[in-house]
Parts: C-alpha cells; sequence; structure tokens
C-alpha cells in the first residue's frame, strides 16, 4: 500500500483535513483524545504489517501534543493528539496493541499525564526515593544538582 | 510451590542495568516481570540544552556497541530540519561504517549466543574474526567504538586508494571465515539442537507486542527499516531482508547470519560505486520551526528519534526509542512459558548485551524465605547441564 492510497483509507476514518503527508513515508493525522482508541483499532483492521513504534510527548506551553508513531510496510503513520495542561488525561491503546505498554508507562513517569486502563500502571523508569509531582521532560522542570558534601571536608 | 527469582540489577560491568523477577514452579517459569531505569541518563532533557552539533556527540553515547546507529538517526533527522543534503560521497561512507558496525555488532552477537549455549569455541572464532573488522572500522574513524564519522552535512573523513584496498581485502577475510565458521556450525548437531524450539515467539505474539528488528524477522515478518522506510542510499544498493520461519532462538541465529552475509555484499557495493566529490557541506547554526520523524535499522532492530525544532540552535524536543525496549514487552511473553534453564539463552537472543558479564542470581524460597545465591555462570552451568542430559534433537537440520 503506497502513500497516496494510505491517505484515501485515512480520510474515510477522520476527516481529511486532519490527515498531512509533509514528506514521502510521513503522514501524520489529528485526531481528539476520545477518537484515539477508535481510530487505532480501525487502523488495525485495516493497515497491513501495522506496528506501534513509540510514544511522544510535546511540552507546548498550555497544552502536552502526543504522538503516536505506527510503522507499516512503506513508511510511518504518526497519530497527533492534544490534552490539556489543567487535566492530563489519555486513553490507553493497549487494548489493540498490547506492546504499547511500556511507552504509555513511559509517558506518566516523564509527564505526569495520567493513562487510563493501563494494564499495568506502575512507574518504570523513576527511582523508588524520587518525590512525588516531579515529572523530568515537562519543560518547566529544572535539575537543581545538591551542593556536594566532601565526607570530612572543610565545614 | 511457587519461587521467585529476581535476576539483576547491577553490576558493574553492565552497560544496561535491568532486573527481572521470574516467578517458577519447578523448572517452568510462570510469570515474569521486569523493572528498568537503573541506568536512565535523561538524554532526552540533557539534548534540550545542547547545540545540534554537540547533539550527534551526545546521540553517539546512548550506546556503546551501535553507536553509530543513534548518530546516523539523529543526523539523518537534523539534516532534514537544517535543510542540507549531504553529498553523495559523505553518505556513501556514513552507511559504509554503518553496515560495518551492524557486521561487527552481529559477529559478537553470534560469539554471545555460542557461549550461553555452551560452545566456546565458536565464542573465540567469531570474537578473533570480530577483530577484523573493528581494525577496519578504526582505519576508517581512528576509533573502535565511538567512530564519530557523522557530522551535519556528511562526514568527518575521507577514505584513499589504499584504505579502499585494506577494506575489500578485510571484507573477503571475513566472508570466507564466516562461510567456513557456519559450515562448521552446521556440523555440530548439539548446538542446533540447544538453540532449536528455545524461547518460541510466533508471528502474531511478534506483530501484538510490536517486536523490531532480529526478533521480529525470525518470526517471519519481514520489517527491516532498509526495506520498508528506506533512506535514499539504500534504494541504491542491492539487498534482500533475511527472515525465517523457526520462531525460535536458533531462527534469530539463522536472520543474523544472513544479515552478516547481506552487509557483506552492501559493503562491496558501496566501495564499487563510491563516487568521487567533497564528504561533507557546511551546516547553518540554527534551523527553522519544524519536526521530522527519523527511522533507521540498527543492527538490533528499528531505532527511531523523533525531533521538533523551534527556530534556535538546539532543538525543542528529542525522543529517542532503542530497539531494545521495543523488545522487552515480546521478551516477557517467550519468559512466561520457558524454563529457568533457559533465560541466558533468551535474554541473549534479544541482544541486549545484559548477559555478557557475569551476575548475582538470588533464589528464594517463598515458603521458607530461605535464600541462596548463585552466579550468572552457575545458572549458565546448569542450563548447559540440563541441555546435556536431554536426548539429543537428531533430526534438527542447520537450515542454511
Amino acid at each position: 500500500m503506497n502513500d497516496e492510497q494510505k491517505i484515501e483509507k485515512l480520510k474515510t476514518f477522520v476527516s481529511p483535513e486532519a490527515v498531512a503527508h509533509p514528506a514521502p513515508h510521513r503522514i501524520f493525522v489529528t485526531v481528539a483524545p476520545s477518537g484515539l482508541v477508535t481510530l487505532v483499532e480501525r487502523m488495525k483492521a485495516e493497515l497491513d504489517n501495522w506496528y506501534v513504534i513509540t510514544i511522544s510527548g510535546v511540552d507546548k506551553g498550555e497544552s502536552y501534543e502526543i504522538l503516536y508513531h505506527f510503522g507499516d510496510t512503506t513508511g510511518s503513520i504518526t497519530v497527533r493528539t492534544q490534552i490539556p495542561k489543567a487535566d492530563p488525561r489519555l486513553p490507553s491503546i493497549c487494548g489493540p496493541i498490547p506492546g504499547a505498554v511500556l511507552y504509555e508507562r513511559e509517558l506518566q513517569d516523564m509527564f505526569g499525564i495520567a493513562v487510563d486502563n493501563l494494564p499495568d500502571p506502575r512507574p518504570m523508569l523513576m527511582p523508588d526515593d524520587w518525590p512525588a509531582g516531579n515529572f523530568p521532560l515537562r519543560k518547566d522542570w529544572k535539575f537543581d544538582r545538591p551542593a556536594e558534601v566532601i565526607p570530612g571536608g572543610e565545614k | 510451590m511457587k519461587f521467585q527469582i529476581p535476576i539483576g540489577p547491577q553490576h558493574p560491568a553492565l552497560k544496561e542495568p535491568i532486573s527481572i523477577r521470574l516467578t517458577v514452579e519447578g523448572e517452568v517459569i510462570k510469570d515474569a516481570d521486569l523493572r528498568l531505569g537503573y541506568n536512565h541518563r535523561g538524554v532526552e532533557k540533557l539534548a534540550e540544552e545542547k547545540s545540534w552539533i554537540q547533539n550527534i556527540y551526545l546521540c553517539e553515547r546512548i550506546c556503546g556497541i551501535c553507536s553509530h546507529s543513534h548518530a546516523t538517526c539523529f543526523v539523518q533527522g537534523a539534516e532534514k530540519l537544517l535543510e542540507i543534503e549531504p553529498p553523495r560521497r559523505g553518505v556513501y561512507l556514513r552507511y559504509l561504517v554503518s553496515e560495518l558496525e551492524r557486521i561487527h555488532s552481529h559477529l559478537l552477537w553470534l560469539g554471545v549466543a555460542g557461549h550461553e549455549a555452551g560452545f566456546d569455541t565458536f565464542f573465540m572464532y567469531t570474537w578473533r574474526d570480530r577483530e577484523v573488522v573493528m581494525d577496519l572500522l578504526e582505519m576508517i574513524s581512528g576509533n573502535r567504538v565511538h567512530y564519530a564519522i557523522n557530522t551535519l552535512g556528511g562526514v568527518r573523513r575521507d577514505i584513499d586508494e589504499t584504505l579502499r584496498g585494506k577494506i575489500l581485502e578485510g571484507l573477503a577475510v571475513l566472508k570466507a571465515r564466516s562461510e567456513y565458521y557456519f559450515k562448521i556450525g552446521a556440523a555440530e548437531p548439539t548446538f542446533v539442537a540447544r538453540l532449536a524450539g528455545v524461547g518460541p515467539l510466533t508471528k502474531q505474539q511478534a506483530m501484538d507486542y510490536c517486536a523490531v528488528g532480529p526478533m521480529a524477522r525470525a518470526s517471519g515478518i519481514d520489517r527491516d527499516v532498509r526495506k520498508n522506510d528506506p533512506h535514499d542510499f539504500y534504494n541504491e544498493v542491492e539487498f534482500d531482508v533475511a527472515t525465517a520461519d523457526s520462531c525460535d532462538v536458533l531462527g534469530r541465529t539463522i536472520v543474523r547470519i544472513k544479515e552478516l552475509f547481506e552487509s557483506y555484499k552492501i559493503c562491496e557495493q558501496i566501495l564499487q560505486k563510491l563516487p568521487d566529490g567533497p564528504i561533507a557541506v557546511k551546516a547553518p547554526r540554527r534551523a527553522k520551526p519544524g519536526e521530522v520523524v527519523s527511522r533507521y535499522e540498527a543492527p538490533r532492530g528499528e531505532n527511531i528519534h523523533y525531533i521538533v525544532a523551534n527556530g534556535s540552535d538546539k532543538p525543542e524536543r528529542l525522543k529517542v526509542r532503542a530497539p531494545t525496549l521495543a523488545n522487552y514487552p515480546a521478551t516477557i511473553e517467550i519468559l512466561k512459558h520457558g524454563f529457568i534453564a533457559d533465560v541466558p539463552l533468551i535474554f541473549a537472543a534479544i541482544d541486549p548485551c545484559i548477559c555478557c558479564a557475569e551476575r548475582s542470581v538470588e533464589l528464594v524460597d517463598a515458603r521458607s524465605g530461605e535464600e541462596r545465591t548463585l552466579r550468572f555462570s552457575d545458572l549458565r552451568r546448569m542450563a548447559n547441564d540440563r541441555a546435556r542430559s536431554l536426548s539429543l534433537q537428531r533430526n534438527v537440520a542447520w537450515p542454511l
């Protein structure tokens, strides 16, 4: 299936202006968080050799942009969705694709986004003593290196 | 009676500390759990504070074995954002290093697989051969591990006619030795019998759990970025995607062996067709606002970098996904039906480089809470003892 055929197919799933084609082999689809799981289910059913590559989060100031990168035999499709910073909440896509679990757990750790219906919602990357409410990939999070204390050094 | 076996997480010699907790009943693993993050270095956050050129060197340090993969993946994307086109000679040299790196990584893996299966002669042979390709990489770039050959708009070092001859000589040596040793591998029924049927991953499971690289290809999925979503360069050379249908560790071995021969083929074509001209163009310091998805087939599977530019000399966001992370969900599924004795082999088969070193394993009796500590070498010895006491699967044939 080439890019044009994929775009035709995607336009039947979402409104035509939501599909962008900025470069060869690269298709971007914009969707509201509520329509995400339905879109993913339909894409899984109708595109062949199709899998999730990763999920990226971007801090856009007032909102978070979440990008689901999917791959197939002829390129990649990126599904873009935006959620407000005030209530960062996303549905899980682990129902149709069980392989997405690690990426959604990473989103929870790094951006503090609550992913609903995640089969395994434990923290993945952060240490056990990581202070609550610290989400490193948010733009307002800064790392302050604690002052170095040399044992037996000057007081 | 259920036992829990924690494996990991820390060992100073490992570059990827990971903790695996296995729940076992007798010899059979009933459940597996993974704990990550012991070596999380915050590369993505750090990348937002470094300039485009500094980020090449940061990306190169994500991995110690496929260092060129991450740097190339980043540079591919950054060049699109900076709107520069590297000259063709530069591109050819960049992917020459890529394929040489794939050869070195697969030879390393074959050695590890031989070692975990108790076939140490194979390990010594393949690692001796690996020195040939490591020397070639050192001659091209000046370094054995972090080649630092990429720059924005091309590569940093050119090769001359003498070096070209040396690379061709080295490739001929590697090809001959590979063929000879793989014939020996085929004539060794214990080796084939040890790998066959271990760590089964069906095609459907590999699809559901989004496996990449040799893991997916050994389950009959022809998933390779070099064919599916190639950089222009890969359309100019001829090669095949190696797949196997056996869905086990034997299949993963076969895929990597076939890929070695494909990489030799690509390297020879590069050296024959190597265009003349400059190796790099000058890159601007700032990129216009934009975004790019860059994909690259690393030796272990697909690499993806998602880069956002905001008009300054630094990226707004750099998202990196390394292939080993993509293979963890599938590995957990494999482990759930395996034997303790096969854990070293199954884990080696995804090539995460955490089995290369000795590790400490603690056996906890769930009823009495009694603990005893086993070294990874003891676990490997137990595994090989068990394999030896099995009646040999004489009918298993080497599929090459």
